[in-house]
């Protein structure tokens, strides 16, 4: 299989990989090319914006206040009649200025921040714990815990819109924003905490038993190895899955439709952009703006985890 | 050091039984080589007393104090693995001091301990380095220092040589016996090479099967054997067992009649003759031609050079009797061809004699 | 009574294990009974039941909206299971071969599958909008198939296609990691072997590759059919009005006219399907 490709074969295989990549970044670049034009460029389907607009970001990053332009001119005569009352004035301008104030994406960016890491973070304990019992402690009806995992996993938190909600709405959690938070919490936890069990415990196994042998006869409890031995072995895998979690939390939509639509102040990033597009501020370079700020935080965490992730953590321990 | 006590240990792997009636007594300070084939039972006997496995039935002592109920880290015990199971976050020193930073000991006993075992296995420049950068004999060495500066009651070893090339082993064979003299530390080693056992231990204890065999002296196991298992585990190249009949007064094999002192058995043999098996260790014989004392010793005729196999000093035939075949270890005044005849002189005091149903040893 | 070093890591299990059965017990076990419980009333958004026996389950038999949401799930499967592991197989073969800069391409197709929903589903109705995207434009003015402008996401039925698209877009990474684990897993002397006995580049794939990767396309298929059937944000947040069974549930439960018993009844059935593919996935697959 060495032999050098024709001409035509690397043409070929150029053309294949460019389309994949287009097919896969082109959306992104999309997004990035809208959030910079101004509204008379959207429809042109060049990429490149024939004036670049930051306003958009401004607006959304909280640098720049209200958006005077919005107000067509012949208001803008009206409310420069004296005669107008305060009143009568401000009640014209909220209904051209509101939208400065209906996008706080700092504000919705720490919910969502706090919320994920909050959920991953708990799950991530949870599940080290789990783990570490069902694959490395030997106790009746552990496999039967093992198999399960994988179908607790698979019945995800979607099928169990209704009752959740019931249940929440029964202990009373629904009525506030701090139980409705709390619900969300609970909720994230259990969707991130089987396949943070799973994955654990699937790496859990690859470390070898006699590494912890040695730890105990040389005086280690089995507390103490978890955080002496095991847990230090483990942090790619650790950092792996606690990303893995923030980011199903950070997506979520659902859940946090049916607990926060009410509590505007408390929404998550996604409940944010949905309303905010179905809002009548729904303008195109405001929304791809607002998605490309959501999307760089996740980007960067996933570069991370792909320049950490390497194999053979327990090289050297062990002869293989 | 302590004294370490096996009382009437039984012990099950769900429905296998594994260990049956293990009685053993070590005293203070005795280098024990349990050895066997695999599977015989050796590495569970071990793990029992490091507290890995739990006892199915009987009583463990470590210095007349039962373990049974203690977990592996109040033991007092220090265990060298088989694939070293070192630490691969931590550094040599860190893999060292472990156990000793567990035990809360002061920063001037580490330091004075850790400065010992590494003078000892000359791991001095290795300190800073992770266990992946090193080579099998150097992280054996290392699993050995992380034992032996903890001051443990009882030293335990689970085959740590046999990851090891032939060299190697016999290298650090010698460090084990300097660790054990410098440090006096009740040891028990587990290994399935024998020659490891008969080099290292005080005692050894042959297994097979969850049984004890045999325990003793490397030299009883080595010249009175109590069955024809150990008889052939123990030496090399091992015991010829042959087949042969023994009748009052003689011993009749392949058709010669070898005269022996009736004492020597210590039964009564019927006159019509019992099937017996007869065997003599290859180093045993002797060449007729260079035999010294050749007055009080046997001679088998007649025997046929099959192959020749010169190992330096010695040469080692293999011969036939009959259909038999055995094994001769003789020098090099010994001067023969393969297809040629020679005849064997041995000391019959030397030899054994064991019931072919039992497989027990009839002249002990 | 003193215990053994064994029967205190069977106690340790059990407590460091509590944990997490207790909140999976809690907000999984409990809810899917729970679940059932409420398929058999008549629930308002407040809490309050009322006993109708088999009455949900019976409106479900005759309703259509229902049914036409069985299809468009039915369709929604086969689209996107389907595409998302031959688009998966194709990229992994590509990859598998050698060109330059070869990690740095296999880095940026992940993306799309990291990337938050949220933050890219309005990129693609964008891309689809009648008045400002790149679709139209191209297929009508460029490419000249379609005589007038049309908005693909406000048609139930086009919009499917928009749907079953994006999530081939966004899923056919993680399967195509498995994939290509695997085919790098395939030793290359089977392939030198299959060459010198005459098999071309499609032969090798049909009796070398293709063998091997049975195991992995067949979990992939089973996966991504029970990941999918629990798809929301995926298809609601890019076209709403494509009613697959879970957002057909969420309509039912949480606007228009709330009928969360009604709901319930719905999810019952998804659980039931969901049971009988992961019993299959779990007898089959991994051969428990």
């Amino acid at each position: 299989m060495n032999r050098k490709r024709s001409l035509l074969q690397n043409i070929f295989l150029t053309l294949a990989i460019l389309t994949v990549l287009f097919f896969c970044l082109f959306p992104f670049i999309q997004i990035l090319s809208t959030s910079l034009k101004h509204q008379f460029d959207w429809g042109n389907p060049s990429l490149i914006p024939v004036k670049f607009n930051f306003d958009a970001y401004k607006e959304l990053l909280g640098f720049v206040g209200s958006t005077e332009e919005q107000i067509p001119q012949t208001i803008k005569k009206l409310l420069d009649n004296p005669l107008i009352t305060k009143e009568q004035r401000e009640k014209i301008l909220s209904k051209y200025i509101s939208t400065s104030d209906v996008f706080p994406f700092p504000r919705f960016f720490l919910n969502t921040f706090l919320l994920s890491s909050s959920a991953a973070s708990i799950s991530l304990a949870l599940a080290v714990f789990g783990a570490y019992a069902f694959s490395r402690l030997r106790f009746g009806g552990r496999t039967i815990i093992q198999r399960s995992t994988l179908f607790v996993y698979m019945v995800g938190g979607v099928m169990l819109m209704v009752p959740l909600y019931q249940m929440s709405v029964k202990v009373g959690l629904a009525k506030t924003v701090w139980g409705s938070l709390f619900s969300l919490l609970l909720i994230y936890i259990i969707q991130t905490l089987p396949v943070s069990l799973y994955m654990l415990g699937n790496y859990f196994r690859t470390i070898p038993y006699s590494i912890e042998e040695a730890a105990t006869t040389d005086g280690c409890s089995r507390i103490q190895s978890i955080f002496l031995i095991i847990i230090p072995l483990s942090v790619p895998m650790l950092v792996t899955v606690f990303v893995y979690c923030f980011i199903i939390a950070w997506n979520e939509f659902l859940f946090a439709s049916v607990f926060l639509k009410q509590y505007h102040n408390f929404h998550t990033l996604p409940l944010a952009l949905q309303s905010l597009f179905v809002s009548k501020n729904a303008i195109w370079d405001r929304i791809m703006a607002a998605s490309m700020l959501t999307l760089i935080p996740v980007v960067i965490c996933f570069l991370f985890v792909m320049r950490h992730l390497s194999g053979g953590l327990a090289e050297g321990g062990v002869k293989e | 050091m302590a004294s370490v006590i096996f009382e009437n240990v039984n012990k099950w792997f769900g429905k296998t039984k594994v260990l049956h009636n293990i009685n053993l007594e070590i005293e203070e300070s005795e280098f024990v080589v349990l050895v066997g084939p695999s599977g015989c039972g050796k590495s569970t006997t071990l793990r029992l007393l490091a507290g890995l496995e739990d006892i199915t039935e009987g009583k463990i002592y470590i210095n007349d104090k039962m373990v049974n109920f203690l977990e592996p880290q109040h033991r007092n015990i220090a265990m060298v693995f088989q694939n070293y199971a070192l630490y691969p976050h931590k550094n040599v020193q860190e893999n060292i001091i472990f156990g000793l930073k567990r035990a809360k000991a002061s920063k001037d006993l580490i330091e004075s301990r850790l400065d010992k075992a590494s003078k000892m296995l000359q791991l001095q420049d290795l300190l800073d380095r992770k266990p992946a950068q090193l080579s099998g004999g150097q992280r054996q060495r290392v699993a050995m220092g992380r034992a032996i500066v903890r001051d443990a009651d009882v030293f335990l070893y689970d085959e740590p040589l046999s990851n090891l090339d032939a060299k190697l082993r016999s290298q650090m064979r010698y460090e084990i016996r300097r660790i054990h003299r410098e440090y006096q530390t009740t040891s028990i080693y587990v290994t399935h090479d024998q020659v490891e056992a008969m080099t290292l231990g005080d005692r050894v204890v042959v297994m097979r099967d969850g049984f004890i065999e045999q325990e003793g002296s490397p030299m009883d196991l080595y010249l009175k054997p109590k069955n024809i298992f150990v008889a052939t585990f123990i030496g090399a190249p091992s015991m010829n067992i042959l087949d042969a009949i023994l009748y009052p007064g003689y011993i009749e094999l392949e058709d010669q009649k070898l005269p022996l002192d009736k004492h020597l058995v210590k039964e009564s043999i019927p006159p019509a003759g019992k099937k017996v098996k007869f065997g003599i260790r290859p180093d045993f014989f002797q060449d007729e031609q260079h035999a010294s004392g050749s007055e009080s010793l046997t001679t088998l005729k007649n025997v046929r050079i099959d192959i020749i196999e010169p190992l330096g000093y010695d040469r080692e035939l293999n011969l036939q009797l009959g259909n038999q075949n055995l094994k001769a270890r003789l020098d090099l005044r010994t001067v023969v061809k393969e297809s040629e005849t020679i005849n064997l002189c041995f000391d019959m005091n030397r030899a054994h004699i064991f019931d072919i149903e039992t497989e027990k040893n009839l002249t002990l | 009574m003193e215990l053994t070093p064994a029967q205190r890591e069977s106690q340790l299990g059990w407590r460091l294990i509590a944990p997490c059965l207790g909140v999976i017990g809690l907000l999984i076990i409990y809810p899917i009974v729970y679940n059932i419980y409420l398929s058999f009333f008549d629930v308002k958004l407040t809490g309050d039941k009322i006993f109708i026996g088999l009455a949900n389950y019976e409106k479900l038999l005759t309703d259509t909206a229902f049914y036409g949401s069985v299809l468009t799930t039915f369709i929604y499967l086969v689209g996107t299971v389907f595409g998302t592991t031959l688009v998966a197989l194709l990229v992994a073969l590509l990859m598998n071969l050698e060109f330059p800069l070869r990690s740095l391409v296999r880095t940026l197709i992940l993306l799309p599958y990291f990337a938050p929903v949220i933050s890219v589903v309005f990129g693609w109705q964008f891309i689809f909008d009648p008045v400002n995207g790149i679709y139209n434009h191209v297929v009508v003015e460029v490419l000249g198939i379609a005589t007038e402008r049309h908005n693909l996401i406000g048609e139930p039925k086009t919009a499917l296609f928009v749907v079953i698209v994006f999530d081939i877009w966004k899923h056919f990474p993680i399967s195509y990691l498995l994939i290509v684990s695997k085919l790098q897993s395939i030793n290359k002397d089977h392939y030198e072997a299959a060459a010198i006995d005459g098999y071309g580049p499609f032969g090798r794939f049909i009796h070398v590759t293709l063998p091997e990767l049975y195991f992995v396309l067949g979990t992939l298929i089973i996966l991504r059919l029970i990941w999918n059937l629990n798809k929301f944000e995926d298809v609601f947040l890019l076209a709403p009005n494509v009613e697959t069974l879970p957002i057909f549930t969420y309509y039912t439960a949480f606007t228009g006219i709330i009928d969360q018993g009604f709901a319930a009844t719905i999810s019952v059935v998804q659980f039931m399907v969901l049971s009988f593919l992961i019993y299959f996935y779990v007898k089959k697959v991994l051969r428990w």
